[in-house]
């Protein structure tokens, strides 16, 4: 497995708990797509883990489950520096009770982020309200990395990465 | 739960929380990004801002199924748009309702000279999905736009002259929907140009300032028959304001001194433009402004189109029953002129007059004017009719639906304001009287 090499200020943009959102697509092409309700970002950056709610990412958790498929957008609101991760291999379970502390501390994370471009914290809440018991997490290595905050240079990819 | 139709969400492309689009490649690899702008087509069509030639783009050119993520900015409910990429328009109303919007965006957002609009990409909505979560309640819906568009239509309905439905409009916005800086402006078509007739909330009506077709948001909407609404401050669409030179009384550089400054504000934040149409034909443009950013929503775009429509079948009405033959008003007797002569000069060029220095219209009005000025000398005359204006060829209107009427207002409000003791009265249906309280002194100059 390569290693990913995130440039050290994005990866402490990932770590620290920003917007998220899970794309991939079905046998036909169609792709599919959910905010995710947390994440957890390794050290390094090589273990990355989006947390869905199984009632709201129904088709993305399907899809990810047939082919391994997944793209994920980590986005800075007040910044708009942006990455995109890929995978085609991931690890899907059952969020427990060792999930909860990540799950809690990114919900506090983007109250704060949120609260920097004047989104309330009620807002907030409501736009990540989950239970435990109807996450999933979905964990993976990511394979390739692309810059995508706006601007032309929007789609590189980062360097290090799987070519 | 049932589908929603994108009308009941539109809120939602009003871009307070940006939309996330998911593609997929050929390959097989999906791909999510943010996008800046999901505009709001019609029932059936949305259509996203073609800025770059990024893996999106790539993406839908060849596998033209994408998803759209959007989210409730007042709820945080979600919705997920299923579209398919139709095509992509380069120009014309869309894309240049769009490119003002993305333009307030831009600047918004930090982004100016990033975000350029390359294309319209329009797309089908095949479907709508509410995704299941815990969204707050909705607010209470916004109350009194229909009724504001009641009161326009009833105070337009008893309205006998173009005066007073220009008055009405704008104190319908004011009254009923907190407009507080607003103008109408009609289109001179020989001309290419719009003028203000009427305007509130502004330090100087700017009554007679003139905006290039294409300039500005006001500009654009009528050149592209399209409401155009900016959001927030942006330069993109700033109006240039003309240099004023002095002026010299020989050889005036007539297009420099013959400008009125436009009213607007300096620095507008929020600005919604809509064209006032008739019969397929724009009349002019119904335009409002605000100091504050996001103050006019798509419910204010809905009211502006509403009520520029009853406006436009107004100004038509009245144009064609102003020269309906009504008895000549009884002679009064004009008040006798008296005191030092006001000396009036006329330039044949662009049928500019000055009071002494001081400029004061030109144009169509401009020639009105100065034929009423010179029949008064030669004949005596104070009572004149539309009707008469627009058999003399001198005048130079450019056809029959040239808008007289309106013509007629803008001299009037320019008299009341920089005429000195001229002013003329309207006294019947397409009837008015010259009062001159002052001699005068005619002019002409080449």
């Amino acid at each position: 497995m390569p290693t990913p090499q995130l440039p050290s200020e994005v990866l402490a943009m990932m770590r620290r708990g920003v917007s998220a959102i899970v794309a991939s697509r079905d046998a036909d092409l169609r792709p599919s797509l959910m905010r995710a309700m947390a994440t957890r970002v390794g050290e390094d950056g090589a273990g990355i883990t989006v947390y869905l709610a199984r009632s709201q990412a129904g088709q993305v958790l399907q899809d990810i489950a047939a082919n391994g498929h997944i793209a994920v957008v980590f986005s800075e609101p007040s910044t708009h520096r942006t990455v995109q991760v890929k995978a085609t291999r991931v690890q899907v379970r059952q969020a427990g009770a060792s999930d909860e502390a990540a799950v809690a501390r990114y919900l506090a994370s983007m109250e704060r982020e949120l609260a920097h471009v004047y989104i309330p914290a009620p807002l907030t809440r409501a736009m990540l309200a989950c239970r435990l018991e109807d996450l999933v997490a979905v964990s993976f290595v990511p394979e390739y990395a692309f810059d995508q905050t706006p601007g032309p240079q929007a789609g590189t990819r980062l360097p290090g990465m799987r070519a | 739960m049932s589908e929603p139709q994108l009308g009941d969400i539109r809120i939602c492309l009003e871009g307070v929380i940006p939309a996330v689009m998911a593609t997929c490649a050929a390959d097989g690899m999906p791909n999510v990004a943010y996008i800046s702008q999901v505009y709001y087509v019609d029932e059936r069509h949305v259509a996203l801002s073609f800025q770059f030639f990024n893996k999106t783009r790539q993406n839908i050119l060849a596998n033209p199924r994408a998803s759209v993520q959007l989210i409730h900015p007042q709820t945080a409910a979600f919705y997920r748009l299923h579209i398919r990429y139709l095509r992509t328009e380069t120009q014309g109303p869309l894309f240049e309702g769009m490119k003002a919007q993305l333009a307030g965006i831009a600047s918004h957002t930090g982004m100016q000279g990033v975000f350029r609009l390359l294309g319209s990409d329009v797309y089908e909505v095949e479907r709508i999905e509410a995704v299941p979560g815990a969204p707050l309640p909705l607010p209470a819906p916004r109350s009194g736009m229909l009724a504001a568009v009641r009161r326009c239509s009833e105070r337009l309905a008893r309205c006998a002259s173009l005066d007073e439905a220009l008055n009405a409009v704008l104190a319908t916005l004011t009254d009923f929907m907190g407009v507080e800086h607003g103008m109408v402006l009609m289109l001179d078509d020989a001309a290419q140009r719009l003028y203000t007739v009427a305007s509130c909330g502004y330090a100087t009506s700017g009554v007679g300032s003139e905006v290039l077709m294409g300039e500005g948001v006001i500009g654009v909407a009528a050149r592209e028959r399209t409401p155009v609404r900016v959001s927030h401050m942006t330069n993109a669409y700033l109006y240039s304001q003309a240099m004023r030179s002095s002026f010299e009384a020989n050889i005036p550089d007539l297009e420099a001194v013959t400008q009125i400054p436009y009213p607007g504000l300096a620095e507008p934040h929020s600005q919604l433009a809509v064209p006032v149409m008739s019969a397929g034909k724009v009349l002019g443009v119904l335009f409002v402004e605000s100091p504050h950013d996001l103050q006019f929503g798509f419910e204010d775009e809905d009211m502006l189109v509403a009520v520029a429509g009853h406006l436009g079948a107004t100004i038509d009405l009245m144009q064609a029953t102003t020269d309906a033959p009504e008895a000549a008003p009884p002679a009064i007797a004009p008040s006798p002129a008296a005191g030092a002569p006001l000396q009036l000069r006329h330039y044949a060029s662009n049928d500019s007059v000055f009071v002494g220095d001081t400029y004061l219209i030109k144009g169509v009005a401009g020639a009105i004017l100065w034929k009423l000025l010179n029949d008064h000398r030669r004949e005596g005359r104070t009572e004149f009719s539309n009707r008469e204006l627009r058999l003399d060829a001198s005048i130079g209107l450019p056809d029959v639906s040239d808008n007289l009427e309106a013509r007629l207002v803008l001299l009037r409000r320019r008299l009341e304001e920089h005429g000195g003791d001229i002013r003329i009265e309207k006294t019947g249906r397409g009837r008015f009287r010259l009062d001159l309280a002052r001699p005068v002194v005619l002019t002409e100059s080449s």
